[in-house]
């Protein structure tokens, strides 16, 4: 079948009907003219003229009833026209520039050296033709005979190792005079533009060494492959493969930088001479013929294949093939060794390879994540069933995992493997699957975090009196419970993110601990401590609200001046995580004192407001601003381990030091004997503070509520009182400067 | 030593030339030179031409000016500048010489 495909295409601000293969031929023509010139001062006038000769004979062809141009048209005006390589013979010499350009074209004719005397002494130029920056490299290259590109990934090591490179450089910048030098090297790197992934460097190495594309790019994404891999591994293991870190850290780091650096030292082969260049071939007349001629093959090869399938599809491809073309021919326009662009282009790819760092980062971040997800999900899972309710919620839940997390990193990992083994889809079906499931997974994931936002739109309260005995000694001291039964091998899930100072604890299977618990100092209308407990929850209604705030439980238990409070409240994931709060009120009557133990900051409260679409956590300095939604004018702020008395202008600081840290002396005269214990053991009291194990008979006065006779003990064994449990220690950590301040 | 070589080089030397005297004459279109000189029996290529008029042009021997055609593009029409001239002048007084010389060395005559 001889078929031949008509493309309009736009020449010369012509609208000139051309066969698709004429116009490939055009390109190739004029992109060798391109390189002829590449050093001639009016080159793009030159070529200018040139093209717009063709289009004159092509109008007058059209003129004379041609349908459109074809192959025969153009090569004849091809041939009278003259090829570049016809060129050598005719021209008038011009010293300077026929140097240049016969250096360029070295090989193409035997009189190229005319106007460059062959025993011309040698000697150091920058090179006017060659450069990127200041054509150092170019010349330095061309004195030693030497690839540019070599001298210049030199350079750029030197500049990176040891710094003296760009000083160098700008030295030999100054001192060198400029002149055209001719180019040695036959053989030369390019950046491929014909096959690339980024930017064609690895491809461009395959072609220069003559191996396959597939094994620099291998090498170049060695790392990256690594990577990911290693990070599965240690998710599925805990097993830290710790051995190849030098390909995922040094090693790689140095790779990225090689390929910036070629991707900035490179030039990019665009015309047939530069493709031949760079696979060493000889640039002759023959080869470029060669060259344009496989180049047709291909593209007929690609033709004869689709016109087989579907014709419609035909149209497509080749209406891609036309864009494809136009941006070639766009991106011809600029040539790269043009010394003005040269800083810009190094530029350019530093912003562009920061940008792809970036996105590498992120996509890293992204696969690592859902490696994570996947094989250590199962505690996430477990943590879903406390907020997702009913079937409908879990099947969004799933959709919208699967769909808009798992859905791009598969988009993207195919879209890697393709270009890594070249494999190119003539169709987008493919991607428009991707995209459509994606958007749905969206669309669900929005729709789930509405549906959970709703559950979370009331808020009720529950308030409840704890009865009080009122303490003997005209002080209440509140802390909290000792915590048994806190899961040590907690999720991975609340260890990363929160560490066991989080406001999640598993306690087992199906509850875990809450700890959004505040502690409110007010003042007592009578001469009596009270306290009261606010259970505050969320929920979907105001009465489905308050029935989940009454289910929580929060036992608190006294012993004459001590208050133990939970460590925690349960909830199972029957109940379901709606954001449950308990508020501690405690009312402190006038005159009367008032000690919070450390152990009370390790409450976590944190409010969801799905009102206000955020939310809020406080921590560390919660104490200094209350939450708002919660009316609190007569509450007072405090700090742990420091006595207060209550003033009728709210509280205030116990006796002599004020600093907080060395206030136990202090408390302890308030309770029989601990004084003598103080003075004993002056260098360590705050130790003597921290409360024993429970059954331990040197137990200071903070007992736990299950141990009941603390008092009497305290002097007798002041040694013991001195020891802190392990799980002291592990309170202490998280607060290296108090601890630091106590000892 | 091969006859293309040298020959060529001959031609290169006369080009510049007889490009200037043929737009010496008035304003020319760069088809139109070549015709003339394929006319005259010196056949060059049109590509290689353009790279010369450009060159000219930029040592400000030639100057051109657009003018509309109706068989397609805007026509470059080139003319000598004063220098163009100037250079001619000189280029014509060499050749002068060297037809001279030329003649008479191939005349077998001797001169002295």
């Amino acid at each position: 079948m001889n078929m031949k495909k008509i493309i309009n295409i736009n020449f010369h601000s012509r609208v000139i009907p051309i066969e698709e293969s004429a116009y490939e031929i055009l390109q190739q023509y004029i992109s060798s003219l391109r390189r002829y010139f590449a050093n001639e001062e009016g080159r793009d006038e030159i070529i200018s003229d040139i093209e717009n000769r063709f289009a004159e004979l092509f109008s007058e062809t059209l003129k004379k009833g041609a349908a459109c141009i074809t192959d025969d048209d153009v090569n004849t005006i091809i041939t009278s026209m003259g090829r570049p390589e016809e060129f050598e013979g005719e021209e008038a010499p011009q010293p300077e520039t026929t140097a240049a350009a016969g250096g360029q074209q070295a090989g193409a004719g035997p009189n190229w050296q005319y106007g460059n005397a062959p025993d011309e002494p040698r000697r150091l130029y920058r090179a006017d033709n060659d450069k990127i920056l200041g054509g150092v490299c170019g010349g330095l290259a061309s004195y030693l005979r030497l690839d540019p590109a070599i001298v210049r990934i030199i350079f750029v090591l030197i500049t990176f190792g040891w710094g003296a490179g760009f000083l160098l450089y700008l030295i030999l910048w100054i001192v060198l005079p400029t002149r055209s030098a001719p180019v040695n090297a036959r053989k030369r790197l390019y950046r491929n533009s014909n096959d690339r992934v980024i930017a064609g460097v690895a491809s461009g190495l395959a072609a220069y060494f003559h191996i396959d594309v597939w094994i620099p790019r291998l090498v170049f994404a060695l790392p990256l492959i690594l990577g990911i891999v290693t990070s599965i591994i240690n998710h599925i293991t805990w097993w830290h493969w710790s051995g190849p870190s030098f390909v995922t850290g040094g090693f790689g780091g140095t790779l990225f930088i090689t390929y910036i650096v070629l991707w900035i030292v490179l030039p990019e082969a665009v015309t047939a001479s530069e493709k031949l260049e760079m696979r060493g071939e000889k640039v002759d007349l023959e080869s470029i013929k060669n060259t344009v001629k496989s180049d047709l093959e291909t593209f007929k090869g690609r033709a004869k294949e689709m016109s087989s399938e579907m014709s419609e599809r035909f149209q497509q491809v080749g209406q891609q093939l036309k864009q494809g073309t136009q941006n070639l021919a766009a991106e011809a326009g600029p040539v790269i060794r043009n010394g003005s662009n040269g800083f810009g282009h190094a530029i350019g790819v530093l912003f562009k390879a920061f940008f792809l760092f970036i996105a590498g980062v992120i996509t890293f971040a992204l696969i690592t994540a859902l490696a994570a997800l996947a094989f250590r999900g199962d505690s996430l899972l477990h943590l879903k069933g406390y907020v997702l309710e009913g079937f409908w919620q879990n099947f969004l839940a799933w959709t919208g995992f699967v769909l808009f997390l798992v859905i791009p990193v598969v988009a993207l990992l195919t879209w890697l493997i393709r270009r890594i083994t070249g494999v190119r889809s003539r169709n987008n079906y493919l991607g428009y699957t991707f995209a459509t499931l994606w958007v749905i997974g969206l669309f669900s994931t929005i729709v789930l975090g509405g549906m959970i936002m709703s559950n979370f739109r009331a808020r009720q309260h529950v308030e409840e009196a704890v009865p009080l005995v009122q303490p003997t000694h005209n002080k209440l001291i509140v802390r909290t419970t000792e915590n048994t039964n806190r899961f040590d091998d907690t999720d991975w899930w609340s260890d990363i993110e929160f560490g066991k100072h989080g406001p999640l604890y598993s306690i087992s299977e199906d509850s875990f601990l809450l700890t959004t618990v505040r502690l409110r100092v007010l003042k007592s209308d009578d001469s009596a401590y009270h306290v009261q407990l606010i259970k505050l929850s969320r929920g979907s209604s105001a009465t489905r609200a308050r029935e989940i705030a009454s289910r929580i439980e929060f036992p608190v238990r006294q012993s004459d001046s001590i208050l133990s409070l939970p460590q925690g409240f349960a909830i199972s994931s029957r109940e379901k995580f709606r954001n449950q709060q308990v508020l501690v009120e405690v009312a402190v009557p006038v005159g009367k004192r008032i000690l919070i133990h450390r152990s009370v900051e390790d409450y976590h409260w944190f409010t969801i407001n799905p009102n206000n679409r955020h939310i809020r956590w406080r921590d560390r300095n919660w104490k200094m601003d209350w939450d708002q939604d919660i009316d609190d004018e007569d509450s007072y702020s405090w700090s742990s381990n420091v006595e207060y008395v209550m003033t009728p202008t709210g509280l205030s600081r116990t006796g002599m030091d004020g600093s907080g840290y060395r206030f136990k002396g202090r408390k302890d005269n308030d309770n029989d004997g601990g004084e003598d214990m103080y003075k004993e053991r002056p260098e360590k009291p705050e130790k003597a503070e921290k409360p024993e194990k429970p059954g331990g008979n040197g137990g200071y006065r903070y007992k736990g509520p299950g141990s009941n006779a603390p008092k009497a003990n305290d002097t007798t064994n002041p040694k013991k009182t001195a020891m802190v449990t392990e799980k002291e220690e592990a309170l202490m950590q998280p607060y290296p400067l108090l601890a630091i301040f106590n000892s | 030593m091969n006859i293309e070589n040298t020959q060529s080089q001959m031609r290169k030397g006369i080009l510049e030339f007889c490009i200037l005297s043929v737009i010496r004459r008035g304003e020319a279109y760069p088809s139109d030179i070549v015709e003339e000189m394929k006319a005259a029996n010196l056949n060059i290529l049109e590509g290689t031409l353009y790279p010369l008029l450009t060159r000219l042009k930029n040592a400000d021997m030639l100057t051109y000016r657009w003018v509309e055609s109706n068989s397609g593009p805007p026509r470059k029409y080139f003319s000598l500048t004063p220098k163009g001239e100037a250079f001619y002048g000189e280029l014509q007084a060499t050749w002068n010489e060297l037809a001279n010389a030329v003649h008479t060395l191939t005349n077998n005559k001797s001169v002295l």
